[in-house]
């Protein structure tokens, strides 16, 4: 879309009622074909049913245009959550088109505000203080890629008085969910749609004049697309012409006077050279503008237009196809056609221009054959080989993307995963290095950096033992737009680190054979992703939650031995080409014998339900983000957890509804409850996570002790070890298979999704 | 009444301590977080930059008598953190940068409030003497959108720009939506109009809220006051922090549960008063004399009163 600046808005202006502006909200629909377009226009408020809308839209691709878009209130947001989630379900995609400042901001707010969309257009908000007004100007999200990267927009002209006028944001603030959507260019069939339909202006490349042609026997099949102006080549595509010649017109938006007499000339030129020139596709100001009598002269004939309809029903704009000689009794009187709308099946009404209709009767009855017919079906539905036949006038090759990138990305990528490993503590490598490339200090905390900073790469972090045997860490942050998410994002580093060193002073083997290969391959591949990609949001934010999460558990799991607040902060301010960045430094030191506390207490075993447990250890973050506590299976022997599936490494979350926090705990309560089910009688249900699932449920039905015993079958007959955590004898099943009931009596059972 | 400043910049200590001393306090200033220790021994308040505040939580912590204080000239993201972590960080006073103090009449407010046990001021005192104050009555939906359009005409005759009439607009409408239908509650507690927010409805004189809005022309004060007092510390302080880390959404109360991001975003100063079972006054306060730019940049104040 061209960089448009609005007029002022009325409301604006000093002594009008701003609360006149606020119009309760419209949605206009325009579909064709495939693609169905949303205008929404005032406020979303508790008054918009965004499910009952999203009820009504059929189709493939849906642009929501929220260029009217005054206000959204909060229960606004919920109603279009739910919208954008119900609708994101029966489309393939969603394009939001020139969203308003106010869009803007709920991006930035909302989780999932876009749902699956992808912003393509938006508003900036300009002020001009010399003559007091507003304005906002529109960019795109290809076309303004660099500006919007830097957050920074410069200024400009103003409409109003021509003095300049500023960005009247804050870049840093506005531009943050654009920040982490990729850079994408809409696909031409939405192009052409938003062009030629809704005439919208989208590119300028897609506004220039596109010519494919493609030859069949003795007939030539051209298609036109963009603005027809004076670039179209008459003499270029007169050449040996001969024969059929069918133009599909339908792609044609604006008609400039220059493309009018270019056309025009185009049709006298080739009356002589061809049998007959079919025009198909015609749109409203291509019949309006060049399909009068002295337009078509004696070969041209037009066998198709496209003209607005409305189904009323369905509340949907969209142009139908007519056939010219079908309904040429009909259009020889300046009246539409009866036609029903496809999705209710109810009358559409017309919705032409008086200019449109007064031209329809001029039209002369073509001759086309139904083989000619058939051969125009057949060769419109052909696509354009470009490289073959296709005649450019615009800058084609423009759409033709290079992958010379793609085998060096490979090669990088693999150098990348071999050195995955290291990557923990990269900014130990990097010693001495200086925060290079960041561009020039403006400001820090502190006039000197601290001595506890020895390596400043972003991102890294590292630990050291002390002389006195405690343990220094050290988190920096990557570059983060503000001073508090860089501090955040360091302590977090800092506190990864000191669980991370921890689990190297575990001295128990056991300990050290079940408990980190839970982790220790997601961690390496996540920081081996950021390492490769630093800049790349995703894996930032992979890295930066995981590590919040590893803090998180620590603080909650460490008993007090790691310290509340940390020994050490400090940041910088730096002016990078992108606007000011900082990078946070924190240290924490922990004693020594605190150290050793840590590392002799996670590997503490207790022992319920015949399973050895252990505490959730911190690093388990990496892999589950979303765990707060629970005790991990060291080692389980035959009995009632083995037969039901639980095997090592498996974590225990919950028993029968209440929370584990840690080992001893898990003792405790599996205790308490066995005590109570043997009473009883009743169903174990325990909490699990393992493998990469959701966490899931494990049941066993407990027998009433003494009463009538519900079998917890074994392994086929063999005894799985007599004492089922406490409970009475496990009755032998003789010859029955019952591998398929409960699983064998070694390993996991076959019910594991993760086995 | 002892007031604890721990304040790096020694000007700003001086100047903050005044306003504590002008009622009476006796104030403490102390610039390097080791030489705390001595100093809290009988404080009640200790004030410090949210930079400091890990420490300050960790202190409030385990001195259950001391009450804790934030200023800060950064977004207040972190200042939250340490407010859901410590029940004793109820304020958050905004600054312009590291060299300047907090705004002088919110502090002696603050202090005054924290240190004598004031209730909640009057409106007049958020503005200066003068002030041009109109008083709103909502009972119905269709006052309720009058009163939006109110507020906005208001802003609008001050020739603000247009984009901060709509934003207090939104505000007005956000915490009117709050006042009218998550508020009222029957004699057995339970919410009577939370269940449908589409609903027209009208309040009896006992339920309607009151909407406050003045100028002296330089700050701009929307107040709105409901007769309930329902009003929870965590949804304050749990709504804000929801918003600002991503914006999930709490739908658990009818709305997308992110009313007090709309409030965040439009005011430069929120002061939230609830009177408990007798009435919730939520006042905002903004600065005509920002561009919107500035506003976006500048650091917020936040404060939550119980009584």
């Amino acid at each position: 879309m061209q960089p448009e600046t609005s007029a002022p808005t009325a409301g604006g202006q000093p002594g009008v009622p701003a609360g006149a502006a606020d119009a309760k909200l419209t949605v206009d629909k325009f579909a064709d074909g495939d693609i169905a377009c949303l205008r929404f226009a005032g406020a979303i408020d508790e008054s918009f049913e965004g499910k009952k809308l999203a009820g009504s839209v059929k189709a493939a691709t849906l642009i929501l245009d929220l260029g009217g878009v005054k206000k959204i209130s909060s229960f606004g947001i919920r109603e279009w959550v739910d919208f954008v989630t119900a609708v994101g379900k029966q489309v393939q995609k969603i394009v939001l088109i020139e969203c308003t400042p106010k869009v803007v901001d709920q991006l930035n707010m909302v989780a999932n505000f876009a749902g699956g969309g992808r912003v393509f257009s938006f508003y900036a908000p300009f002020r001009c203080d010399y003559c007091d007004s507003e304005h906002r100007v529109l960019l795109q999200v290809d076309r303004d890629h660099e500006a919007i990267k830097s957050m920074k927009l410069p200024e400009r002209s103003c409409p109003s008085c021509k003095e300049s006028m500023y960005f009247d944001e804050d870049g840093a603030t506005f531009f943050s969910y654009l920040l982490g959507q990729e850079k994408f260019e809409l696909e031409p069939e939405i192009v052409h749609f938003l062009s030629t339909k809704l005439n919208y202006a989208v590119s300028d490349v897609a506004r220039k004049l596109r010519v494919d042609k493609l030859i069949e026997g003795r007939a030539t099949f051209v298609r036109l697309g963009g603005d027809l102006d004076q670039s179209f080549p008459k003499d270029k595509l007169a050449e040996g012409l001969e024969g059929t010649v069918i133009f599909d017109v339908g792609g044609v938006g604006r008609i400039e006077p220059a493309g009018a007499a270019q056309w025009r000339g185009f049709v006298q030129m080739v009356s002589p050279l061809v049998s007959e020139l079919f025009i198909i596709g015609a749109t409203p100001p291509f019949v309006e503008k060049l399909c009068n009598k002295d337009d078509l002269g004696a070969k041209a004939q037009v066998l198709s237009i496209n003209l607005p309809f409305q189904c009323k029903t369905c509340a949907t704009s969209g142009s139908q196809l007519v056939d010219v000689a079908e309904h040429y009794d009909m259009l020889k009187l300046a009246t539409a056609p009866d036609l029903k709308c496809v999705h209710c099946k109810n009358a559409l009404t017309c919705a032409a221009s008086e200019a449109l209709m007064t031209t329809l009767p001029g039209l002369p009855m073509p001759t086309a054959t139904a083989e000619q017919r058939k051969l125009i079906k057949d060769l419109r539905e052909r696509k354009p080989e470009k490289k073959k036949v296709a005649t450019t006038v615009a800058d084609a090759a423009q759409s033709q993307k290079s992958s010379w990138w793609l085998p060096f990305a490979a090669a990088f990528v693999a150098v990348g995963l071999a050195g995955g490993a290291f990557l923990g503590y990269r900014a130990v490598t990097a010693k001495g290095a200086t925060a290079a490339g960041l561009g020039k200090k403006l400001s820090a905390s502190a006039t000197a950096r601290p001595a506890w900073i020895t390596a400043d790469v972003p991102g890294g972090a590292y630990c050291k033992d002390m002389p006195d045997q405690s343990l220094a860490c050290v988190g920096v942050s990557s570059t983060a737009v503000a001073q508090d998410d860089a501090l955040d994002e360091a302590n977090d580093a800092a506190l990864e680190s000191i669980a991370n060193s921890v689990a190297g002073k575990v001295d128990d083997k056991k300990w050290r054979a079940a408990l980190p290969p839970i982790w220790q391959s997601t961690r390496q591949a996540k920081l081996a992703a950021f390492d490769r990609e630093p800049n790349n949001t995703q894996a930032r934010r992979d890295v930066r939650d995981a590590r919040r999460a590893v803090a998180r558990l620590l603080s909650k799991t460490s008993a007090g031995a790691v310290p509340a607040a940390p020994s050490g902060k400090y940041w910088e301010e730096y002016e990078s080409g992108d606007g000011k960045r900082y990078l946070a430094f924190v240290e924490y030191t922990v004693r020594g014998a605190d150290v050793a506390r840590m590392a002799k207490s996670y590997a503490e075993n207790s022992t319920a339900l015949g399973a050895a447990v252990v505490d959730v250890f911190p690093s388990l973050g990496w892999r589950y983000p979303n765990i707060s506590g629970g005790a991990v299976v060291m080692a389980v022997a035959d009995g009632r957890l083995k037969s039901r599936g639980i095997t090592e490494g498996y974590i225990m979350l919950e028993v029968r509804g209440r929370a584990v926090p840690n080992a001893a705990t898990f003792a405790k309560i599996a205790s308490e409850e066995m005590t109570q089910l043997e009473l009883v009688g009743g169903t174990l249900e325990l909490k699990v996570q393992s493998g990469d699932t959701e966490p899931r449920s494990f049941q066993d039905t407990i027998a009433k002790k003494g009463g009538d015993a519900v079998p917890t079958p074994n392994t086929g007959g063999r005894n799985t070890g007599g004492n089922n955590g406490g409970t009475t004898g496990t009755p032998n099943t003789g010859n029955v298979n019952v591998w398929d009931r409960v699983g064998g009596g070694k390993g996991p059972s076959r019910d594991d999704p993760n086995q | 009444m002892q007031v604890v400043i721990l304040e790096r910049n020694k000007l700003v200590a001086r100047r903050a301590a005044r306003h504590f001393a002008s009622i009476g306090a006796t104030c403490t200033l102390v610039e390097d977080p080791a030489a705390l220790g001595p100093a809290l021994p009988g404080a009640t308040l200790l004030c410090s930059d949210a930079f400091d505040g890990d420490l300050v939580v960790e202190l409030l912590r385990n001195r259950p008598g001391l009450r804790g204080l934030l200023w800060t000239a950064e977004p207040i993201k972190r200042s939250l953190r340490h407010m859901q972590d410590c029940p004793a960080i109820s304020h958050v006073l905004a600054r312009k940068d590291f060299e300047s103090p907090p705004r002088p009449w919110e502090l002696l407010m603050a202090a005054r409030r924290i240190l004598l046990g004031d209730g909640a001021p009057p409106f007049t005192a958020y503005l200066d003497w003068g002030a041009q104050i109109i008083s709103l009555a909502v009972s119905t939906t269709a006052d309720r959108d009058r009163a939006v359009a109110n507020v906005q005409e208001f802003i609008a005759r001050l020739q603000a720009p247009k984009r901060v009439g709509e934003m207090f607009g939104e505000l007005a409408h956000e915490l009117l939506m709050n006042a009218m239908y998550d508020a009222p509650v029957d004699a057995t507690g339970h919410p009577m109009y939370a269940a449908d927010r589409k609903a027209e409805i009208t309040l009896s004189a006992a339920q309607q809220p009151t909407v406050l809005l003045g100028t002296d022309g330089t700050k701009l004060a929307l107040q709105v006051r409901d007769p309930f007092g329902r009003l929870q510390r965590n949804h304050v302080v749990g709504g804000l922090l929801r918003g600002l880390s991503g914006g999930e959404m709490d739908q658990s109360h009818g709305g997308a549960g992110l009313g007090m991001m709309v409030c965040h975003n439009s005011a430069a100063a929120m002061f939230f008063d609830v009177m408990r079972g007798r009435a919730t006054e939520v006042t905002a306060v903004f600065e005509l004399d920002l561009n919107l730019r500035e506003f976006r940049t500048s650091a917020k104040s936040l404060h939550f009163f119980a009584s």
